[in-house]
Formats: C-alpha cells, structure tokens, sequence
C-alpha cells in the first residue's frame, strides 16, 4: 500500500499557484525530513550546551563572546527555546496535515470489496483453478485461521486478514499527535515542586523550583508521620519510606507508606519520595536547664547570648563536635564542643556553665509534588504507537477471491507487501483446494 | 573468582572462537562450517543465558537479588547476549557468515571491554532505590533488544560499501535485512523509550526531563524514523539509507557509551 501512495504523480508545481505549493510542501514527508533533522540536531545542541545553570558558572566555561551567543540563540534552554518550540509546532502542523490528507485516502480505499469478474482474476499474480461442484463455503472452510468475509454473494466470496494494518502508520502519526498533545497540557497546567518534611509535621505549601523559587498552595496538608532509611550491609542506601497523611479540610482522607518508585495520588496530585535531609540537633545543658539547638538557632538569656554556628560530623577525629559562638564583653568569640571528649564536652563561660548532652540527627523526607493532567493522554499515546508499529510491521493486509466459474472455481489472492510469506500461505491453500474430492 | 564470572569468561572465550570458525570459513569456504557457527552460536547463546542467569541467583545468595540489568558491566553482558539472541532470531534471515562474523566480533568486543575495563565495575552491587523498579527491567530489556537489531543494521550499512563475492551479501540481500532489523528494533528502542519515561514518571515525577541520556535516545529514534521514513516513504536506497544506518548506529553508540563517559545525568550508572 505504501509503495502504491507514494508512486501517485506528482502536480508539476509550475502549474500550481503559490499557496498550492506552500501547502504541498508543507504537507510533504520532505519537509518531515527536514524538521525532524532540525529538532535532532537541536537536541544535541542541548546536551553540548550546559543548561539552565547561572551566569558566572557560564562565564566559567566559555568566553564572553561565546556566552552572548549562547544567551541571543538561547542555547541556555535550548528546549524552552522560542525556535525549538518553533520547530515542534511546525512538525505539529506538517504531521496533522500529512495524516489528515492521507486519512482520506485510506477511507476512500476502504470502499472498494467487489468481486474482480473472472478476468481479472486469472490476471492476478496469484490464482488457480479448482474444477467440480461445490459450494464456496469449501473454499473459506480451507483457509488459514483469521480471514474474514467482506463480500459474499452467488457468485463467489471476497475474504481478508490483517485489514487492520492499513491503518499502522495513522495510529502511528495519530498516536505522536496524542504525545505532543499531553505534553503540550501538563506545560500549561501542570506543575512540580517540593516540600520537606520532619516527622510530625504538616504542610499546606509547596515550593515550585526554578529561578526565583515561590510557594503556592497544596489545596490541602501532607503530614510526615514516619520517616525511615534503610541501608545494606554494605552502606548503600535500600530503601526511603515516608508514611504521608493527607489532610484536607481537617480530616484525614488518606494514608500511605510512600517509597522511591511508589508515590501517592491524591485529587490528581503525586507525591513522590524524592530525597532527604540530616538536620542536626544538639541538647545543650545550660545552667541546669536543658535547651535544644539546631543549627543557626541562638539562645538568649539573662543577658547571656550564645549562637550554634557550625556542626562537625568529625572534628579532628574526636568525633561530632559543634562550634558554639558568644559575645564576651563586646567581643565575639568562638569555642567547639565535643560530645565524645569528656574535658570538651563542658566549659564555663561568663560563669556559665554549658553541657553538650547530646547531638541528634534529625531525618527530614524530601517530597517531589507534580500534578500533570496531561500524563494519561502521554500514555494512552504511548500505547497507541505501540499498536501502531505492531499492527504496521508485524501485520499485513491480503485478500482471497474465490468466484464460481463455469467449471468451477477461481481462486485468486494479492497482499500489499510480504508477498513472499503470502505466497507460502497462497500455496498450501492451493494444495489443499487441489485435495477436495469434488 | 565467582562462578558466574568462569562461565562468562567461557562464553567471551567462546565468541573468540566463533569469531576465528568465520575467518576460517572466508578463507576455506568450506560450507560445514556454515553449520558449525549456527550450532556454535546456539551452544554460546545457551551458556550466555546460563551466565546471566546465575550471576542472578548469586545476587539472592548475597541477599541483594535483582535481575542482572542494573549495572555498566551487567549491561554490557546483556548487550553481547541480545545480539546473539537477534543473530538467532533473524537466522532465516541471516544466512551470510560476514553478518554472522561482525556480529561475533562485536559480541566479543563487548564481552572483553566489560572483563578487562578498569572503569567497569564487576561485582554485584545492590539496587539503590530507585533502580528498585520493574519498569526499569522492561526499559533495559527492550532498549538492548533494539540496540542489539542496530546493531545488524549497521554491520548492513557497513558491509554495502565493500564488495567481495561470496562473502559480503548481494547488494539486495543487505539492503532487505538492514531495514528488516531496523523494524525489529525500531518498535523495541520505541517501548524502550516509553517505559523508561513511565520509569520516570513513578521515581521522580516527571516522564521526560530533557536528561542527556532521554535526549540521545530521543535523536536515535529520530534517526530511524528518518530511515523508515526514507525507505518507506522516498523509496531512498543503497548508500543513502547505508549512510543512514551508520549515523543511527553511531547515535546508539554515544546514548549508550558516550553520554556516560562524556556528560553527565540521572542515567549514568556511577551514581
Ligand atoms: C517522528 C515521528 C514519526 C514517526 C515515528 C513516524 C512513523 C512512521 C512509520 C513507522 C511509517 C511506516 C508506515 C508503513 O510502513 O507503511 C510511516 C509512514 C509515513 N509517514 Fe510517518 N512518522 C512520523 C512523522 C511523520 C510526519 C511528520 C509525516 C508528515 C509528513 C509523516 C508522513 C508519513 C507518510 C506519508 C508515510 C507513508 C505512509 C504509507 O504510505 O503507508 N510521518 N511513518
């Protein structure tokens, strides 16, 4: 079927008019060629370029000449680039364009189920004779499993198998359409951020990533009621687990053991585990009261102000230690705690005495959160290429005239390609045909 | 030294051999040896699969089991099995021992580069979260199955540009089995694509990123769909659609090695 398409003639463009040929030529798998060369070669461009990083780290890499080349061609984002998105939409437009024209064309073939009269029959490449009476029921009772009838009649039957596969390459186009299609509403409506989360707390607001990161509202409140690693023996991470409630209007509507590969849904929203954090804490005794810190925190009292500036997980191989800042008589000053060094662990500032009791480890769990309604027209696109290209190379569509004659029967069949298999099939039905005792 | 690490030595030992039978049989001709490569490709072929298949028990036995897939090494194993399982596939296809041959040889070039590459880990490792995925193993399967179809097509392309009778196919025997294995690989490289985006989709939220790696396998494809397009559609043949087979090849080769070793990104293995 294809080779027959593509062999119609062409309309000498001289004799069209401008926009007749503009239109042609942008109808044309030529333009296809030329598009799809530019988007490849757009995309390489994509991952030579660094993307998406800031100025200085650009200047680092390239010279500043270089670099406003990079910007005016936006070769910083080449895939939210005006002429890249230029190029899709022009693909876009040429594959409606190209499917459409040939849609028509594939319905109009469609019609066609007659019975060629005796003729045209015998004219076919591939045709016998088969002499004596009998019914054409004989013949179809022969052939090979999944023929259908398209035409039966007095004089004779028409069967077919594979009809399907004259539409392969629509699906395939129409399927690209669905996946731009998807692509095209999860850009407009979609978003992704993050949240973090300590065990035990809740929160209604996300932040988006990106230049300048914002908050937007979730719609309703995730709360982290556990979080928990778990390693290998040999240290490498084995699993993240989050237990998430999802609380919306002040009920709890949902809860579930959210893991790498495993998100939770809710109102179209996912939620994804995505990373996590260490915050350190640190239980501080101070004059016999006990104060726990983390880091940046300050503690004021009494007149007395100290700061946690900085945390160690290993100071000089003593183990954790954290640096302690204090103002003494106007001056700034500093001072580390060591949790494992019995004569670091408590000192006597201004007359204070402070007591590093502990140092914590806080897990926090990192949530990606991505509402993307265009997801499930992607996938219904993914599986309707994939149909498409089974039913298109792995399926091919062939006919059987059986027409009574004045003796007998005629026998005749045509396939649109993999003629050669057909032949083998059109062979053993011969043979069989030729076993009927009439 | 691990059991599973004896057979595959066996098998890149074996490939060798194959490898050697061809050379042999181009300067010979002696046609029993056409029969002694097919036997010998199914005998390394089985070995291969028992290989893979108890470097996979071995993982249970260390208590970090998954399918072998999940590595560089482990899938440089796969890829030199996948070819061979697509030389075997396409036997009816393939009776010219110069496809047979190449494809030998770069089975064997897999096979050696993952035994004696020092930037090749070969132990097993555990599976990092979010390796953690069946989805993962449906991605790799299908991509090297089309990887490993490409790799028929470009030993065509290649062969179109030399001319040694009785040894490099007819011009139209190459012509009808380089875009035969573009068909078979075509499909597969596509659903390869798909579920590693809904791969992604479930371990990071997002299905397409424009990550080095989706974007490389995204030019492959492109590739290919000009081939078919070409062939199909433009009737294009000979050295115009060889050419256009290397350059898929080539484009497989950098998705597959080069983006790895060159630029960075959520796929490269080391992290
Ligand atoms: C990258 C996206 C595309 C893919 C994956 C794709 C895939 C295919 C495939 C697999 C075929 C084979 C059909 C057959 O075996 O008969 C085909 C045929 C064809 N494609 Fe595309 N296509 C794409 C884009 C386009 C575009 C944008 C056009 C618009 C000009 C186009 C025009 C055609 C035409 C005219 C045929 C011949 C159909 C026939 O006669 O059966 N394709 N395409």
């Amino acid at each position: 079927m294809s080779a027959t398409k593509s062999k119609r003639p062409e309309v000498n463009p001289a004799k069209r008019g401008i926009l007749a040929s503009i239109q042609a030529f942008l109808t044309s798998v030529t333009f296809t060629i030329m598009l799809l060369s530019c988007i490849a070669i757009g995309s390489v461009l994509g991952t030579i370029v660094k993307q998406g990083a800031d100025v200085e780290e650009y200047l680092s890499l390239y010279p500043e000449g270089t670099y406003r080349i990079i910007r005016l061609l936006g070769l910083d984002d080449v895939y939210h680039s005006p002429w890249f998105l230029a190029l899709l939409i022009l693909f876009a437009i040429n594959l409606v364009a190209c499917t459409l024209k040939r849609f028509f064309s594939v319905l109009k073939g469609r019609g066609r189920t007659e019975l060629p009269d005796e003729r045209a029959l015998s004219a076919m490449t591939m045709s016998f004779r088969v002499e004596g009476s009998m019914s054409h029921e004989t013949i179809t009772g022969i052939l090979p499993r999944g023929y259908t009838h398209v035409y039966r009649g007095e004089d004779g039957v028409v069967c077919e198998k594979g009809n399907l596969s004259r539409y392969g390459a629509l699906m395939i186009h129409a399927s690209i359409m669905l996946i731009l299609a998807g692509g095209f509403i999860g850009l407009i409506t979609g978003y992704k951020g993050s949240m973090v989360l300590g065990q035990g707390e809740t929160k209604n607001l996300i932040t988006i990533s990106g230049g300048n990161p914002k908050e937007r509202p979730l719609g309703f409140a995730l709360k982290c009621k556990d979080f928990r690693i778990s390693f290998y023996p040999g240290g490498a991470p084995k699993d993240y687990v989050s237990t998430i409630e999802v609380i919306d209007r002040g009920a709890t509507v949902l809860e579930k053991q959210i893991r790498v590969n495993d998100p939770l849904c809710y109102k179209g929203i996912n939620v994804y585990q995505a990373s996590y954090q260490k915050v350190p804490s640190f239980s501080f005794n101070i004059d016999g009261e006990n104060v726990t810190l983390r880091e940046k925190d300050t503690y004021n009292k009494d007149g007395f102000m100290m700061m946690v500036v900085r945390f160690e997980t290993s100071v000089h191989d003593f183990g954790p230690g954290v640096m302690v800042a204090y103002l003494d008589q106007g001056e700034p000053k500093t001072t580390w705690f060591l949790r494992n060094v019995e004569r670091l662990r408590q000192k006597t500032i201004r007359g204070i005495t402070l007591r590093l009791d502990d140092i914590k480890e806080d897990l926090y769990t990192g949530l990606e959160i991505s509402r993307d309604p265009g997801v499930w027209i992607v996938w219904a696109g993914f599986a309707l290429m994939l149909l498409g290209l089974f039913v298109n190379f792995f399926m091919y569509h062939r006919r059987i005239y059986a027409r009574k004659t004045s003796k007998g029967f005629i026998v005749a069949g045509v396939a649109t390609r993999n003629k050669e298999a057909f032949g083998e099939e059109f062979e053993r039905l011969k043979e069989k045909a030729y076993g009927i005792p009439s | 030294m691990a059991f599973h690490h004896k057979i595959l030595g066996i098998v890149t030992l074996l490939y060798l051999i194959l490898f050697l039978i061809h050379v042999i049989y181009v300067a010979a001709r002696k046609e029993r040896l056409v029969a002694l490569i097919w036997i010998g490709l199914y005998v390394t072929l089985g070995l291969h699969t028992l290989g893979l298949a108890m470097r996979w028990a071995e993982s249970y036995r260390l208590d970090i089991g998954h399918v072998p897939l999940s590595n560089f090494y482990e899938s440089l194993i796969f890829y030199a099995w996948c070819v061979n399982l697509i030389v075997v596939l396409m036997k009816k296809r393939l009776a010219y021992p110069a496809i047979t041959g190449l494809a030998c040889l770069i089975a064997l070039f897999l096979m050696g580069y993952a035994s004696i590459s020092p930037a090749v880990d070969r132990n097993i490792q555990p599976l990092v979260p979010a390796l953690q995925s069946n989805w993962l193993h449906i991605h790799v399967l299908t991509c090297f199955i089309a990887y490993a179809a490409f790799v028929v097509s470009f030993v065509c392309g290649v062969l179109h540009f030399f001319e040694w009778k009785g040894v490099v196919p007819p011009e139209k025997a190459i012509e009808e089995i380089n875009y035969k294995s573009v068909v078979v690989g075509f499909p597969m490289l596509t659903a390869g694509i798909f579920t590693g985006a809904v791969w992604a989709h479930y371990a990071w939220g997002a299905y397409w990123s424009w990550d080095p790696k989706e974007t490389w396998s995204l030019i492959t494809w492109i590739v290919y769909a000009l081939f078919l397009h070409a062939r199909i559609v433009k009737g294009w043949k000979g050295t115009r659609m060889a050419i256009l087979s290397i350059i898929g090849f080539s484009s497989v080769i950098f998705t597959y090695f080069g983006v790895n070793f060159i630029l960075s990104g959520l796929h490269s293995y080391a992290t």
